[in-house]
């Protein structure tokens, strides 16, 4: 093997050790902890305390808090400890007792050595500080005026011109010498030491500062317009890492017999050795589950009674008046509810990039964007173009946009030169400060200003329209538009994964976003499977493909049959405050008046859910909606909406299954139905698509929520934006990858977020499930591994609860005992269930 | 577990309040507004004439430099309390951050108010200790403490040189007042004049992060952001109170006074270079504040002491908002920026020129600055060159129509610099009782350098000449590095939560 490749090797190898990280515009979820999928979840976590120090459970207050609140159920618990090991009858499994200890245990953990902060640096704290002043430098997307020099020769060269000056180098003539090829320069480094440490000395610097290097690997392995102009690769960083340590005398190989990277522990022991925070975790998580799983199974035989009810009498004046799909987000289940209670209408649930993997170019944006999960690759780019029929509402939005743009111009002039900031910030500081009082003392009031100046300038929706039609002569990298049999493919799959069978008038195609101020993460608010951008755009897209009558043609010869009175819009949902928006500009005359009807009940699902919102944000419900319109706007808000926190469960099944539960926003929803899923294509798309989504967003919450430092990104408070890429804390150093602590926690000691993982519950035959799985070797890793549950109701079976154990064996759970479930069958009447 | 109602939600989140300090941020926020409003009283009670002579007692002498900080300090501390009674909710020693600022506040008034010097001095250092403190207020984080070590040892600094300028005054005049020290100026020998005022321009320098004396502030981003955003708008300040407050002493040799011009000169231009390659949001805050603060001592220097106590008050607007609106400036780029400029044509260049020339007549006929040969020239030049820049600016934005373009020099420039004109003319009121508020300079070959670096600066970054050399790229990078025991660079440090 030459040297070469055996530092290609090693490299990868060791990256496994650092996720993904993507720039804050766009913020994907990722599991920190992604490279370890493969081991179970207590090695993850040990993995995560060896290379970051991050710790990966709950910490004993929070499990303490958990019991005192009655959420975690005692024989759950009994259970769980005797499973691995503890004899529960005796004192040691005493569940206040174990919390101490465990406390003492994490504490005890916790008192290292860093609480003399003002020890002098290390070497290798000389490198970090250094490396991060180039790497911020380097990796810099457009905040400075004056960027690093020579981005694109790529990173090393260009730090090889540039650090050549830098006084805080110890001989730094020696940068100049260093070889045109970033590999020969590894290669130098590594030539006395043995080849089989190489991956070990990769992994401890890769480790070394996780947020720069996740994103480093995110964007060496995407590309990107950033990426073209300035190139960055992880060889190139690590010679830059290497040839640093080397100056200030660091360590290169870390010495220590760590086990060598790639390697699981061979020991058994370790292997086994499960700690008392994971069993406190599973009980915690089971009495979720059992409480969910119950839920579902207990409706599942209505289901079919429905269904047969619905088959006997087809036009008994069953069908609904709209339908609105939602994204999966747990946002949607409280918002639906909502809705549902609001008049005769039915909702589903689907991955709110609607099936279109497209890059989105909107109306004055210089950048596209990507709009769909990154486990799919992008196949379309999509412009938002002005529509010939709306040419005077584009031209009074043309008009105001370049007034502001212009206003932005020249501010932005004044204020970046040398000799003309000073008389700037005189003339324009009285400005400053009449709106440093507003925004501070009258956050209500900002709200409705910024809607009455939107009300009177068109938005870009109004005129424009996505254009979907393929173009051939784009030479682009990725095709403009979409075909003809495309199309028909994205709409046939919408309805096929949900298991549509009727379509009512209206059928809006519901995305989301959300709408907060002065808020660098308010692209995690965004929909989760557009990559953290808005939704509206891929529901336009779907809409406008259901309404082609070609499409529909052909539909119908698929079999799925849309009635010609059936019209279908898009819309948005606005997380923050609950609005709907209706994209009906051009409803035909026949349709106006179930928009207006629909609009009118949606106004009064806003009030609704804003209540239901305000009660867990600990504001007055009085004037709710106020409150959530304030939050939306209020740039002193920290917490503008909860987003996904709270996230636990994932129901995959008919929505009859949940629509009279309350699920405290706590549920992703995926409308499933295997009866019109014979061979399991669809449950095999939702499977491997928004079920892996929704387990890296669990991920995500519940490792920022255990440890908001390390897998999060700490409180917002103390905040510094960095190169429009991301957040420091403070002064700088690394790159914070995660959410911030107030998205998941309540106040600094006190989760809002539940961490548990991820409860998935299909509803379908078991054997349907264990043919999908056992075809993706992903999923069962992730299901052997414990990195999330799933339990299947089987309506075959008698309704009864399986749950997944392990290498594909299920265990029969209890089915719920059916008085409980008649007693409240008399009691319940909800208005999808009924119908 | 089973059998509840149906309106029991299936594993319900927590709801009611999480249990925090609730009452120090109300109470806080109310008495810091309370006092402003009051302040406020006092300064239109003193404006409109009816309070005609100002008490002075004991250790405290009140003046119109005294009731305009007060105004300008509660309002600053009333933004940034209000603020954060929703920006800190939740987070650990919310009450202490509210004691803090309101203990900033007080201490402040107390220093505008001071007549006596050891109260003076006294007050000075509490400034310091307090402020260092909330860089520091997150307990458990190792950076945020040595970051407020660090600015510590500045703060103890320039303590020590206001120490040693009472010190020597005090030991030539006999007097114990500022007002003393000020009756007793004229008299002074001139090595004591040097001494001094070296001590205190040093001492505002450091207040004032003035190069080379800007490291604390570029480190004490650990600070919470309302934090940040009281040290830019009020802190910083203080270092032009120092010299106004002192201004018989240092006008007395017109070569301190140069040497303060050249010093805020060398800042004004140095902060905008340094702030050019920086890529973080504050960082590129502090940048700016080490630049107008150096423009604002420079305005002391020329003797224009309203202009400078002026450009306090309006900076702390801005950089308070900047601060306060960090987190809105994460924003999605391309690498390629569409360069906007356009040719302007002949006609673009005589409008250009005029509005100029309006703009610098405004100026003059509204602030009076720069309407005799003194150093009041300096700044109107620079209102010229500002208009120009706008000017220039606006017409090149072709995507407007021809009407909209020009109507920007009469219908917002003029008018914005008429607004400047005004607050000016307000505080020059307001501060008509306090010694040598405005003592134009005769202009020297000194001011002449000054102009022409302006001049030079303006040139070179319009046309990008500087940025060839990697050399001076890297100087700049490092000159703004913050010590590295104050960077986060393994974020398990950060375990306070």
């Amino acid at each position: 093997m030459s040297t070469e490749t055996a530092i290609r090797d090693s490299i990868d190898q060791a990256k496994r050790a650092i996720g993904r990280t993507w720039p804050l515009h766009s913020f994907v979820t990722a599991n920190p902890l992604a490279g370890f999928e493969d081991r179970p979840f207590h090695e993850a976590v040990r993995e995560g305390e060896r290379l970051y120090g991050g710790r990966g459970y709950p910490s004993a207050s929070v499990f303490r808090r958990a019991w005192e609140q009655g959420r975690i159920n005692p024989d759950r618990l009994r259970a769980a400890l005797a499973r691995h090991g503890y004899d529960a009858d005796a004192d040691e499994a005493d569940p206040e007792a174990l919390l101490d200890r465990m406390a003492s245990e994490t504490e005890a953990s916790d008192a290292g050595p860093d609480d003399d902060a003002d020890r002098t640096p290390t070497p290798s704290d000389q490198v970090d500080a250094v490396l991060t002043k180039w790497l911020s430098a380097f990796l810099d997307e457009g905040a400075a005026k004056w960027p690093m020099p020579d981005r694109s020769n790529g990173f090393y060269r260009a730090f090889r011109a540039a650090a050549r000056y830098d006084r805080q180098i110890p001989d730094r003539e020696a940068i100049a010498g260093l070889p045109d090829d970033p590999i020969d320069a590894l290669a130098d480094r590594l030539a006395d030491r043995p080849r089989d440490r190489w991956a070990s000395a990769f992994e401890h610097h890769l480790s070394a500062l996780p947020g720069w290097t996740g994103l480093i690997r995110r964007r060496a392995e995407d590309g990107g317009v950033w990426q073209s102009a300035c190139p960055i690769t992880l060889p190139g960083y690590l010679a830059v890492r290497l040839t640093l340590a080397d100056l200030f005398g660091a360590q290169i190989v870390p010495d220590g017999a760590e086990a060598d990277v790639g390697s699981t522990p061979g020991n058994a022991d370790a292997a086994g050795d499960v700690p008392l925070a994971e069993v406190w975790l599973n009980a915690w998580e089971a009495t979720y589950r059992e409480r969910l799983v119950d839920e579902v199974a207990a409706r599942s035989p209505r289901v079919d009674e429905r269904r047969e009810d619905a088959g006997d009498d087809a036009d008994d004046g069953s069908r609904p008046d709209a339908q609105m799909v939602f994204c999966i987000d747990t946002r949607s289940e409280v918002i639906r509810r909502h809705v549902e209670s609001a008049g005769n209408y039915e909702t589903h649930g689907y991955a709110g990039f609607f099936g279109i993997p497209m890059r989105y170019e909107g109306r004055g944006s210089a950048v596209g964007t990507d709009a769909c999960p990154p486990i799919v690759d992008v196949a379309h780019r999509i412009e938002d173009r002005p529509r010939a029929d709306r040419e005077h509402r584009h031209e009074r939005h043309a008009r105001w946009t370049n007034l502001l743009e212009a206003g932005e111009r020249v501010l932005e002039g004044l204020k970046s030169n040398a000799a003309t900031a000073f008389s700037f910030v005189e003339t324009a500081g009285s400005g400053y400060g009449a709106a440093l009082a507003a925004r501070t003392l009258l956050p209500g009031r900002v709200h409705t200003a910024i809607d009455a100046v939107e009300g009177r300038t068109p938005s870009a929706h109004e005129f424009c329209g996505p254009t979907l039609d393929h173009d051939d002569t784009d030479e682009g990298e990725i095709p403009r538009g979409m075909t003809f049999e495309e199309r028909v493919e994205y709409a046939a799959n919408a309805f096929e994964l949900m298991g549509w069978e009727e379509f009512a008038r209206l059928v809006v195609f519901t995305g989301h976003a959300s709408e907060t101020a002065n808020n660098p993460f308010g692209s995690s608010l965004d929909c989760g499977a557009c990559a953290g951008n808005p939704g509206g755009p891929n529901a336009r897209v779907l809409a406008a493909i259901c309404n082609e009558g070609r499409v529909r043609a052909e539909l119908a010869d698929r079999g799925i049959e849309i009635p010609d009175d059936t019209v279908f819009l898009a819309g948005e949902h606005n997380t923050t405050t609950d609005e709907v928006t209706l994209y009906a500009g051009d409803v035909s005359e026949s349709h106006e008046s179930d928009v207006e009807r629909l609009r009118a009940d949606l106004a009064s699902a806003t009030a609704d859910a804003a209540a239901e919102r305000a009660a867990s944000m600990d504001a007055p419900s009085d004037d709710a909606e106020r409150e959530t319109k304030r939050r939306a706007a209020d740039w002193a808000e920290t917490r503008p909406e909860w987003g996904l926190a709270g996230n636990a469960g994932f129901v995959v099944g008919p929505r009859a299954l949940t629509a009279d539960l309350d699920l405290d926003g706590r549920s992703f929803l995926h409308s499933y139905d295997w009866r019109t899923d014979p061979e399991g294509d669809a449950l095999e798309a939702i499977l491997t698509g928004p079920m892996v989504v929704t387990q890296w967003i669990n991920a995500q919450y519940y490792f920022a929520t255990v440890d908001t430092a390390v897998y999060g990104s700490g409180s917002k408070v103390t905040h510094n934006p960095v190169g429009n890429v991301g957040v420091y804390q403070g002064n700088g150093g690394d790159l914070l990858g995660g959410l911030p602590l107030q998205s998941v926690m309540r106040s600094d000691d006190d989760p809002y977020h539940q961490p548990l993982r991820l409860s998935t519950v299909v509803h379908a035959p078991v054997d349907r499930v264990a043919d999908v799985l056992s075809a993706h070797e992903h999923l069962t890793d992730l299901l052997d591994n414990d990195w999330l549950s799933l339990t299947v109701v089987d309506p075959t079976r008698d309704h009864d609860a399986f749950r997944y154990d392990e290498g594909l064996a299920w265990t029969g759970l209890d089915a719920p005992e059916p008085s409980i479930e008649e007693a409240r069958e008399s009691q319940v009447s909800a208005p999808v269930a009924d119908d | 577990m089973t059998g509840q109602k149906q309106s029991e939600a299936i594993g319900e989140l927590p709801s009611g309040k999480p249990q925090t300090d609730a009452l120090t941020p109300v109470v806080v926020t109310r008495l810091t507004w309370a006092l402003f409003v009051a302040s406020l009283g006092a300064v239109g009670a003193r404006t409109l004439g009816w309070w005609t002579t100002l008490p002075t007692a004991g250790p405290f002498a009140i003046d119109g430099l005294t009731l305009l900080l007060w105004v300008v300090v509660t309002f600053f501390a009333g933004i940034v309390d209000s603020y954060s009674r929703r920006y800190m909710a939740g987070t650990h020693g919310v009450g202490r951050f509210f004691v803090r600022t309101l203990g900033f506040t007080l201490i402040v008034m107390l220093l505008a108010a001071a007549d006596h010097a050891l109260l003076f001095a006294a007050a000075w250092l509490a400034m310091g200790l307090v402020m260092a403190d909330l860089i520091g207020h997150v307990r458990g984080w190792p950076q945020a403490q040595s970051a407020a070590r660090f600015a510590r040892r500045y703060f103890l600094g320039s303590s020590a040189l206001l120490g040693v300028a009472i010190a020597v005054l005090w030991w030539v005049t006999g007097a114990t007042t500022v007002s003393g020290f000020a009756a007793a100026a004229g008299s002074l020998p001139v090595t004591a004049v040097f001494v001094v005022s070296a001590a205190l321009v040093l001492g505002a320098m450091i207040q004032s992060a003035l190069l080379p004396f800007h490291g604390w502030l570029l480190a004490s981003m650990t600070a919470p952001t309302p934090a940040s955003a009281l040290m830019h708008a009020g802190f910083v300040n203080a270092g032009g109170i120092l010299l106004l407050r002192f201004s018989p002493v240092i006008t007395a040799e017109p070569a301190v006074m140069l040497a303060i011009v050249l010093l805020g000169a060398l800042s004004a231009l140095g902060g905008k270079l340094l702030k050019s390659v920086q890529t973080d949001v504050k960082r590129r805050l502090g940048c700016s504040t080490v630049g107008q603060m150096g423009f604002m001592i420079m305005q002391a220097g020329l003797g224009f002491f309203g202009a400078a106590i002026t450009h306090l008050i309006l900076h702390g607007c801005y950089k308070a908002y900047k601060f306060l609106s960090a987190g809105s400036r994460i924003n999605r780029t391309s690498p390629n920026p569409d360069s906007d400029h356009g040719s302007l044509g002949v006609v673009g260049v005589a409008v250009t020129l005029l509005s100029a020339v309006a703009g610098g007549a405004v100026f003059v006929a509204l602030t009076g600055k720069g309407s005799g040969p003194d150093s009041g020239v300096l700044l109107l030049l620079i209102v010229v060159l500002t208009t120009l820049h706008a000017t220039r600016t606006a017409l090149a934005q072709t995507a407007l129509s021809a009407p909209v373009r020009i109507g920007a020099v009469p219908f917002v420039f003029l008018p914005a610099i008429a607004l400047y004109g005004a607050i000016y003319r307000t505080v020059e009121t307001v501060l008509r009782d306090v010694p040598a508020v405005t003592a134009p300079a005769e202009l020297t070959v000194g001011h002449a350098a000054v102009a022409v670096a302006f001049l030079l600066a303006y040139l070179a970054i319009e046309t990008g000449a500087y940025r060839r050399s990697r050399r001076l790229y890297t100087a700049l990078l490092n000159a703004t590095r913050p010590p590295s025991a104050t960077l986060l660079t393994a974020t398990e440090d950060y375990n306070e939560y």
